[in-house]
């Protein structure tokens, strides 16, 4: 923890935690997304938004190397990070993770104990401190320790699906990320727990770059700082940006026409 | 479906009647599908019942035993022989050199004949044996241990045929008391002698009164002759009574041949006689084949012989013997106070009758009534040494010696070699229960039969190794062969098989180089179709390879390790091998489809976390895939324990002894052994391989249940 305290206010990039430059995906020659450049805000909520099919997806794991998983995925172009292109030969995909950490769509703790669920990723990190203290930290910084202090000893998956999920945000938080993405993280909850994750991530920013995909238009409005607008180009097919800025702005008042079409529900 | 679809077209789904007929329509057409899928379960549990029943049927049931040489008489020529050839024993044909020899010496014992006892009461003593005195009531009671009924045999018909017949046992019978006491036996039993005078009479159609009637000599011709053949025991008082009927009045000639009691019954059933002299009572096999021959034989117990066991007048301490105190007196014993501490420290001077002393066999019969299995290790030993050649006790010897051996082996070896037990016919379990009476008939025809209920599979069977008689066959050998092949299998096997599937499942998807994943697809496939080859192909491959080619290696030679019984690589690890190649493609496949199971969300967690990706297979992956990968496995070597064509073909022995020491031993396993067994022309074998396949069931089914418990834990474990 204090590790990434003391980086932060060095950081060459400084307001920036990500910058994409001419930034490219494809599987295998197919081209999913193409030619993003944008700038990440540090400590802030960047929410992606867009239709189905139009790679917001694709680029958010091109932002920790998730990509890799699946065969035949390339990119092509610079993200960078601390000024170092992510994509360089040199840099190992596992550092790149436990530096920017991600939550699922669907929660998918795994088949273990709550308290075993968030200590694996720390240990195979390495972590040398005090493992409860840890669990507890992240735990609460999770806005979960309170329904769970007392049974950590419980299978992840005896919790309900709203605390599954800020359980996948403990167990991201306590490899002690610089940046979480998370990808649709509410698709699968009810309105309630919905409000709780967007609480937790107001919470969570003061600490944390967060980077957010999602279909819910007004999730975007209410949560985030900075919004991305893709859309998927209809004569190749591939996704690409259409509009970056400050959500405000681009909800009152969007330079171009297809988003303004996009968040009014006139299309997609 | 909604409802502007439906209404104005209603033509296009049917309504109404139409509707009703149509669902029950596809309802009968389930309820036929339904029938058939519940018949094909019930033809196969028909099938899987039928399997079972052959097999149980053929594992219990009665068999016939025949011994070739009776156990019994091997006991007895040991023991006398030992009783001979002891120290400090005379031993002699004339009971007068015996008396000679105890008459005065405190030191001394023997035995013979009561009578002759009687004549030198003066100078010798009885001892009583088991607290009984020898005397007329506990002779004819068979309380005394050394007495036993005389007999003789004729029938109703001969009597009426032959009145001579008739009237010299009626002669007999009239002065048993005189002729018995001037013999030297007792008379038997009064209630006996009561039996038998009734059973005269009733043969003679005389059923009134108790009294024999007086013999009319003037009716009996001349011409009247008497043949009776017989023991030699009962010889001096026939003998008598004959001498005393002619001297009556009886003029027909008289012939008596001593051939024993058998020889004596083979020669009336026959029809060469009139009568028998008997020392024992007849039996059903005698009493059937003089039936066949149209003869009732009739009993008449006539005496009781009895022998007296004496010391000298001189000998205080020896008032009673137990027969067991008897037995060590007269064969093991040096000193009396060997048996019995309270007797003298005395060297024991034993004089007995000579070998070929009927009183002697007696005397043995009654004191030496050990059993086979009760005998001493070394005096079995002796059996062997005495029955059976010296190669081929040498040959024992040098196989294993007979000082590392156990009793029961070395009682194994004397029941194989020398008794020669074995089984004549053998019953299924249905026979056994429906055909009691043919069974038990059969077993009185043939000699030295015995009518046994044999469960085939019992604990021996498992411990003992394959033999050439049936009987004594176990499956010793083939098990720890089919555990130790297994074990080999399983070592090689289950990892590289777990280690392939996770590649394949893991790594080969993710290969960048084109060529590189075109190998991995067309190894996929080979592994598919490796599968369905026959296993029969693999025992091919297994002997070029791990036979053949490889034979420093699997025999042994290159580690110094060799079997000096096979030195070629027909062993152990070549079938561990060839099993292990023939079950691989099923587990790489079974495991495979576990791993796949595993959710993908979960491996993207763990990456997610910057966990390497085998810190993600082996935390994540792995654990959640174990039920399945177990499941397959466990099935996988259930295959390989049931499997029999390959290693036919690598060339497992169909009969070894000794079990497997090493994996460089050559071996035979339970399905080679039943194949084996299943394949030889008596039908006992048949019956031991059905017990085999018991043995073979329920290894499998525990395999089984196994991997359903341990499966069953790790799932629970999961969530």
């Amino acid at each position: 923890m204090s590790d990434n305290d003391q980086q932060q206010p060095i950081s060459p990039n400084g307001r920036y935690a990500l910058q994409l430059n001419d930034v490219h995906c494809y599987y295998n020659s197919f081209r999913a997304v193409k030619d993003v450049s944008l700038k990440l805000e540090r400590q802030k909520i960047t929410a992606f938004i867009g239709p189905s099919g139009c790679g917001k997806s694709t680029m958010l794991r091109t932002l920790n190397r998730m990509n890799d998983l699946i065969p035949g995925a390339r990119v092509e172009g610079q993200v960078m990070f601390h000024g170092q292109n992510l994509y360089d030969p040199e840099v190992d995909p596992v550092e790149v993770r436990r530096r920017i950490g991600m939550v699922f769509q669907k929660p998918n703790p795994f088949p273990k104990s709550i308290y075993e669920n968030i200590a694996w990723g720390a240990r195979v990190n390495g972590y040398k401190g005090n493992m409860d203290e840890l669990i507890e930290h992240s735990l609460r910084q999770a806005a979960l320790w309170d329904e769970v202090k007392d049974k950590l000893d419980q299978s992840g998956l005896s919790l309900s699906g709203g605390q599954q999920q800020r359980l996948c945000i403990a167990r991201a938080i306590a490899t002690k990320p610089e940046i979480i993405l998370m990808d649709e993280p509410c698709s699968a909850l009810d309105p309630i727990a919905t409000l709780k994750i967007e609480d937790l991530m107001r919470e969570l920013v003061k600490n944390y770059t967060i980077i957010i995909v999602t279909h819910n238009m007004q999730q975007a409005a209410r949560a985030s700082d900075y919004t991305a607008y893709f859309l998927m180009d209809r004569d190749d097919r591939a996704g690409a940006l259409v509009e970056y800025g400050i959500t405000n702005e681009i909800f009152t008042n969007p330079k171009d026409q297809r988003t303004e079409d996009y968040i009014t529900g006139r299309f997609g | 479906m909604s409802a502007e679809q439906s209404n104005p077209s209603e033509a296009l789904y049917p309504e109404g009647a139409g509707l009703e007929t149509f669902i029950t329509t596809r309802n009968r057409r389930g309820f036929v599908w339904r029938v058939i899928f519940i018949s094909a379960t019930i033809v196969a549990i028909i099938a899987l019942t039928a399997l079972i029943y052959n097999i149980v049927i053929g594992s219990f049931g009665y068999v016939a035993m025949q011994n070739k040489v009776d156990p019994a008489s091997l006991v007895l020529a040991v023991e006398e022989d030992r009783m001979l050839t002891n120290l400090n024993t005379l031993s002699s044909e004339d009971d007068k050199e015996l008396v000679k020899g105890i008459e005065g010496n405190p030191n001394a014992i023997g035995f013979f004949g009561y009578a002759y006892y009687q004549e030198n009461a003066d100078k010798l003593r009885a001892v009583s044996i088991n607290n009984t005195m020898p005397s007329a009531e506990t002779a004819a009671s068979g309380t005394y241990p050394f007495a036993r009924p005389l007999f003789i045999y004729t029938t109703a018909d001969i009597m009426a045929k032959k009145p001579a017949v008739a009237a010299y046992v009626n002669y007999y019978l009239s002065n048993l008391d005189e002729t018995v006491n001037e013999v030297g036996y007792f008379p038997a039993h009064p209630d006996a002698q009561a039996k038998t005078v009734q059973s005269w009479l009733a043969a003679n159609g005389l059923s009134q009164g108790n009294e024999l009637p007086t013999i009319d000599f003037e009716s009996l011709s001349d011409e009247d002759n008497l043949a009776i053949a017989g023991s030699s025991t009962v010889y001096p008082l026939s003998r008598k009574v004959a001498i005393d009927f002619r001297r009556a009045g009886f003029a027909g000639p008289v012939k008596i041949d001593n051939v024993g009691t058998t020889g004596g019954f083979r020669l009336f059933c026959d029809g060469e006689t009139d009568i028998v002299n008997a020392s024992r009572p007849i039996t059903r096999a005698e009493i059937e084949a003089c039936q066949k021959n149209k003869r009732e034989p009739l009993e008449f117990n006539v005496a009781t012989d009895a022998l007296a066991v004496v010391v000298s007048t001189e000998n205080d301490f020896l008032q009673n013997a137990t027969l067991d105190e008897l037995r060590d007196i007269l064969t093991v014993a040096e000193k009396w106070s060997d048996v019995n501490p309270a007797w003298p420290d005395t060297e024991i001077e034993r004089f007995i009758p000579g070998a070929d002393s009927g009183t002697l066999d007696f005397f043995a019969e009654t004191t030496f009534t050990r059993k086979l299995e009760d005998l001493p290790k070394d005096t079995l030993v002796a059996i062997l040494e005495a029955n059976l050649s010296t190669g081929l006790v040498r040959r024992y010897e040098s196989e294993k010696p007979f000082a590392e051996r156990t009793q029961e082996d070395v009682l194994n070896l004397v029941l194989e070699r020398v008794v020669e037990r074995r089984v004549v016919k053998s019953w299924s379990l249905i026979e056994s229960l429906f055909n009691r009476g043919e069974i038990e008939t059969f077993v009185e025809s043939i000699p030295q039969g015995e009518l046994e209920f044999r469960s085939w599979l019992h604990l021996g069977f498992l411990t003992t190794p394959q033999a050439t008689t049936p009987e004594l066959a176990g499956i010793r050998t083939a098990l720890l062969g089919t555990l130790w092949v297994i074990f080999i299998t399983m070592v090689v096997g289950l990892p590289i098989g777990v280690g392939g599937a996770i590649y394949l499942e893991e790594y080969a998807g993710s290969v960048g180089n084109p060529t590189l994943r075109q190998v991995n697809a067309i190894i996929q496939t080979n592994i598919n179709n490796l599968a369905g080859v026959p296993s029969i192909i693999y025992g091919m491959l297994g002997l070029a390879i791990f036979v053949r080619a490889f034979e420093p290696i699997t025999s042994g030679a290159l580690f110094g390790a060799t079997d000096p019984t096979t030195a070629n690589g027909r062993t152990i690890i070549s079938a561990g091998l060839t099993l292990a190649l023939l079950i691989l493609p099923l587990i790489i496949i079974n495991a495979q489809e576990a791993i796949r199971a595993v959710p993908q969300s979960l491996r993207q967690a763990g990456m997610a976390l910057g966990a390497t990706k085998w810190q993600t297979i082996w935390h994540h992956v792995l654990p959640n895939a174990i039920p399945g990968i177990l499941t397959g496995n466990i099935l996988a070597v259930s295959r390989a324990i049931g499997e029999t064509a390959p290693l036919v073909v690598i060339g497992a022995s169909t009969f070894i002894t000794v079990n497997p020491s090493s994996p460089f031993s050559k071996f035979t396993v339970l399905p080679i052994q039943i194949y084996q067994w299943t394949s030889r022309p008596q039908d006992e074998f048949r019956n031991i391989a059905a017990a085999a396949i018991i043995v073979l069931l329920i290894l499998l089914l525990t395999l089984n249940a196994s991997a359903v418990l341990l499966r069953n834990r790790y799932s629970r474990r999961m969530t």
